[in-house]
């Protein structure tokens, strides 16, 4: 019997060649059986002129696409990245950029692989492929990614993948992470790994449906271009690399450098962590019940735990385990097994694979169990729901797992290393454009909120956002010429910190008045929050960030205040009397925001909260508390209450200044308060057992315990051993 | 790779500066980290106990004549390190809306129907070892426990004595506590 010559290596199809690395793997535990990685130390200095040329090439074809797109997202915030993959879809560098896709971009490569397109569909040489079905992989449809098989002499000798992240797919709630739509048809385009170009050009038939079908078509086939561009320039560029080092070294050293990082990533876990076991829990809320959904059964306030627990294992291995995690239900924010390892990527590469050679070798120490069938992470009906907005979870969890691997840090001394994020809320807009087009607007800077504290400093102001290292809101000024609206703030925000002897970083909460523009409609992005619980993110004493808001603020008197030279509201002030001074309607909106008609007069607000500080807030330098209050970012309040600073104000220098003795006599009379109201856990415990015991909860809280409970015996008995609750107690 | 005790000791304390601090980031970690940590802590606490593990900013793991508990820095001891140290803490829960608003005022409040910010404090100084905010009902969080003689033996390659058994025994102290509620209501 023939068998047929594949496309890949020694004539073997590209299935042949996953299933041998897949095997080889298994039995040598390392990546493609690399027992010696003989051509990267046999010659070092070679080796890293191969890697530099292939990092500078993806570098190169990352900005390659940020001239040529029309999208802020990509010019300003650069929401994409590169990176070359084996023949068999293993990734093998990255550009700079949203490293969320290491793994998620070689999926679809073996989504392609294992559905036999090499025979099926057919590839070659210029063939184009795009795919954001997150059904297949991916963290959410606004992903994009742009695939391009690489060929030397007929042999596919690897794929370079773009991912951009586009600001307009389609969706029946327009935006790229519509928040209202909770089945699948609402989402907008899915593209399952299609074919849609050859010899390097975009077919035309394409072309039309993409012109027809989205109201941001320019955008988003500017977008095509700019990443089939930086592809077609990676790939001639990997052929030189292949001219100068040979298609044997080539090959060889890619998966070289897999397995050398595999083992690196192992040594760091070994140097830097301490093994044992780590918990967090995710508490996640969807108050669904006032959204316009398409699938009336939507209609329900829900929250959904995701217990977090990570083992580090004296071998250096990392599970990660999700068992407990409540039941999907009718919204965008269900996540997959597959989404999970797109969460890790982008913290492994903020944590621990920070020297530019993270790829495939960072994840392969690291083991996620399938969660619970049919559980918020790993909904059997999958195919059937939204996954518009499924980053939204991960958000949640893997700014908690920072932490959690952040205090593995701790214990081991780098203290340096250790800090945790936040998920951060925004808006998005649709509407007529100032230039009289209906279309998605926008979807307004998420990375606006505080990082955690470090161990050793406070956490950086502005500067979180975990889908990304290189945090940047972009300029303010192009945002406004993109969508009809004006940008009313940039201030930090005292009281979003988490408090601690080292504080987080403080967010800026965002504020937008639509101008310009005839009609337009605004809805929530991403968590779009009103958190009702906040995360568990203060570290060793210190305290998480408090509620994030989603604010609606709507002048009375918008034209009159405009007239008189009036201020707007530019800042949130003091939390206790926010609104008061406001002419009209103030709006909380709810966590799950729904879509309202938004006018000039009315400000958008995200109120976005920190992460967590770090250490008991009394053990804060007075000094740090001084310097904090000259420079707008803390109040006397917090001084006096909170970190129990005696401080005075200096009228002459403008300055504030510490009172020493005051200092002492606050901080030693917090101590007594402390041990004055605090009790003994086991007197509280005993209360709080006899209300688990009567379920005097509310409602949602009681059906968060059933939920999870109904997935997970272990789960159940765990929660029944704490509360020493009898056998026959049913969650 | 390895830096002064002075320097790891101002980084402990949080007198380093940005640049610094920024430079020991970036730079390859230095092996001796642990030791030189455990050796600056070890000389600020005013007990005698061999500190094996740090725990947070005041609670350590100490050996005590073969046995491994949490201690904190003012010499208070919480048991035994697999039993979650929060246990033997004082609490305080913020579960009423006026507890939440003297951290989280007006705006920032979260819901006390639905969530719980609980503070542990030593009780032998009051200091504040963590504040845990979860849903209402939720067990107390065993945030981390340190698999010790695991570490000691095969990372450190300096085994401890008396190998102990590396498992979580917090419900062991609650199915107690459990008991004594029981037996006294029945």
């Amino acid at each position: 019997m023939n068998e047929r010559r594949g496309i890949g290596d020694r004539g073997r199809t590209l299935k042949q060649m996953l299933e041998d690395n897949e095997r080889l793997y298994q039995e040598t535990g390392c990546y493609a059986g690399i027992v010696e990685p003989r051509l990267l130390r046999e010659d070092p200095v070679r080796a890293e002129l191969f890697h530099s040329r292939i990092m500078a090439a993806l570098i190169a074809g990352r900005e390659t696409t940020r001239m040529i797109s029309g999208s802020p997202y990509v010019r300003e915030v650069a929401e994409l990245c590169i990176g070359l993959y084996t023949p068999e879809g293993d990734n093998i560098a990255q550009s700079t950029g949203i490293q969320v896709h290491i793994r998620l971009m070689g999926d679809n490569i073996q989504w392609m692989v294992r559905n036999n397109y090499e025979e099926e569909v057919g590839i070659e040489e210029g063939d184009l492929f795009i795919a954001n079905d997150p059904v297949i992989s991916g963290v959410h449809a606004a992903d994009v990614y742009d695939m391009l098989p690489i060929f030397h002499d007929g042999e596919l000798v690897g794929w370079v993948c773009t991912v951009i992240m586009e600001v307009d797919i389609g969706a029946v709630s327009p935006g790229c992470m519509p928040t209202p739509n909770v089945e699948r048809g609402t989402d907008g385009l899915k593209f399952c790994c299609e074919k849609v170009g050859s010899k390097d050009r975009l077919r035309r038939d394409f072309e039309h449906k993409i012109s027809i079908s989205l109201d941001m078509s320019d955008i988003f086939l500017l977008d095509r271009k700019g990443a089939i561009a930086a592809n077609i320039r990676v790939r001639e560029e990997i052929r030189n690399i292949i001219r100068e080092f040979g298609l044997e070294y080539f090959k060889g050293a890619t998966r070289e450098l897999i397995e050398e990082e595999r083992r690196n990533q192992m040594a760091r876990i070994r140097q830097r962590t301490v093994p044992g076991r780590y918990r967090d829990v995710v508490p996640a809320e969807f108050p669904m019940a006032n959204q316009p959904v398409s699938w009336v059964p939507a209609n329900r306030d829900v929250i959904r735990l995701i217990p977090i627990q990570m083992d580090i294992l004296p071998s250096g291995r990392i599970v990660l385990d999700f068992e407990g995690t409540g039941e999907w239900g009718w919204h965008p924010f269900n996540a997959t097994p597959k989404a999970l390892w797109g969460g890790l990527s982008i913290s492994v590469v903020q944590t621990l694979s920070y020297d530019g050679r993270a790829n495939l070798g960072s994840l392969l120490p690291f083991e996620i169990k399938e969660p619970p069938v049919d559980s918020l992470l790993n909904p059997s009906q999958v195919r059937q729901l939204a996954t518009s907005t499924m980053w939204s979870p991960l958000l949640d969890i893997y700014g908690l797992w920072m932490g959690m691997l952040g205090a593995a840090f701790y214990l081991r001394g780098f203290r340096e290393e250790t800090f945790n994020m936040r998920s951060s809320s925004g808006w998005q807009m649709y509407g007529y454009d100032q230039y009289g087009t209906k279309r998605p607007l926008m979807l307004s800077p998420l990375g606006n909120f505080g990082p955690g504290a470090t161990g050793v400093c406070d956490g950086v102001d502005n500067a979180g956002w975990v889908a990304t290292p290189e945090t940047d809101m972009g300029s303010v000024e192009v945002w406004e010429l993109f969508a009809p609206h004006l940008d009313f703030t940039r201030r930090f925000e005292p009281y979003s910190v988490g408090y601690g002897r080292f504080r987080s970083g403080l967010a800026i909460p965002t504020m937008y008045m639509p101008h310009g523009s005839r009609q337009m409609v605004a809805s929530g992005a991403i968590g779009c929050a009103h958190d009702r619980i906040i995360p568990n993110l203060g570290l060793f004493g210190g305290y998480p960030g408090g509620r994030r808001n989603t604010i609606l603020v709507r002048y009375a008197n918008y034209q009159e205040l405009l007239e008189k030279r009036q201020p707007l509201l530019c800042e949130i002030g003091d939390p206790r009397e926010f609104g008061q001074q406001i002419q009209g309607e103030v709006l909380f909106l709810d966590h799950v925001l729904p879509p309202v008609e938004v006018h000039e007069g009315d400000l958008m607000i995200a109120d976005n909260a920190a992460a967590g500080g770090l250490g008991d807030p009394i053990d804060r330098s007075p000094a740090s508390v001084v310097s904090d209050l000259d420079e707008g970012l803390a109040t006397e309040w917090m001084a006096r209450n909170v970190y129990c600073v005696g401080v005075s104000y200096d009228d002459e220098t403008k300055t504030w200044r510490t009172d020493e003795a005051e200092t002492k006599r606050l901080r030693e009379a917090k101590r007594k308060e402390r041990l004055a109201r605090g009790v003994p856990v086991k007197e509280w415990w005993q209360q709080a057992r006899q209300r688990f015991m009567a379920r005097s909860f509310d409602d949602r809280i009681v059906e968060m315990y059933r939920s999870s409970a109904s997935l997970s015996q272990t789960f159940a008995q765990e929660v029944k051993d704490f509360w020493a609750l009898p056998d026959n107690f049913a969650l | 790779m390895s830096y002064s005790k002075d320097d790891i000791r101002d980084l402990l304390e949080g007198r380093l500066a940005w640049d610094k601090i920024k430079e020991i980031m970036s730079s390859p970690k230095d092996d001796d980290r642990f030791d030189r940590c455990i050796e600056i802590l070890q000389e600020r606490v005013p007990w005698p106990e061999r500190i094996l593990m740090p725990l947070g900013e005041h609670l350590y793991v100490v050996d005590k004549s073969g046995e491994r508990i949490v201690k904190c820095d003012c010499g208070h001891e919480f048991g035994d390190w697999r039993q979650n140290w929060k246990l033997n803490a004082l609490i305080f829960a913020r579960d009423t809306r006026e507890k939440l608003e003297e951290i989280y005022p007006g705006i920032r409040c979260p819901d006390p129907n639905l969530c719980e910010v609980r503070e542990f404090y030593c009780p032998g100084c009051g200091t504040l070892l963590k504040v845990e905010s979860v849903p209402v009902g939720y067990p107390i969080i065993f945030d981390a426990l340190p698999d010790i003689d695991s570490f000691y033996s095969e990372w450190l390659g300096r085994p401890l004595a008396d190998r102990k058994e590396f498992k979580d025994m917090t419900c062991e102290v609650t199915r107690g506590w459990g008991l004594e509620a029981d037996g006294a209501h029945g």
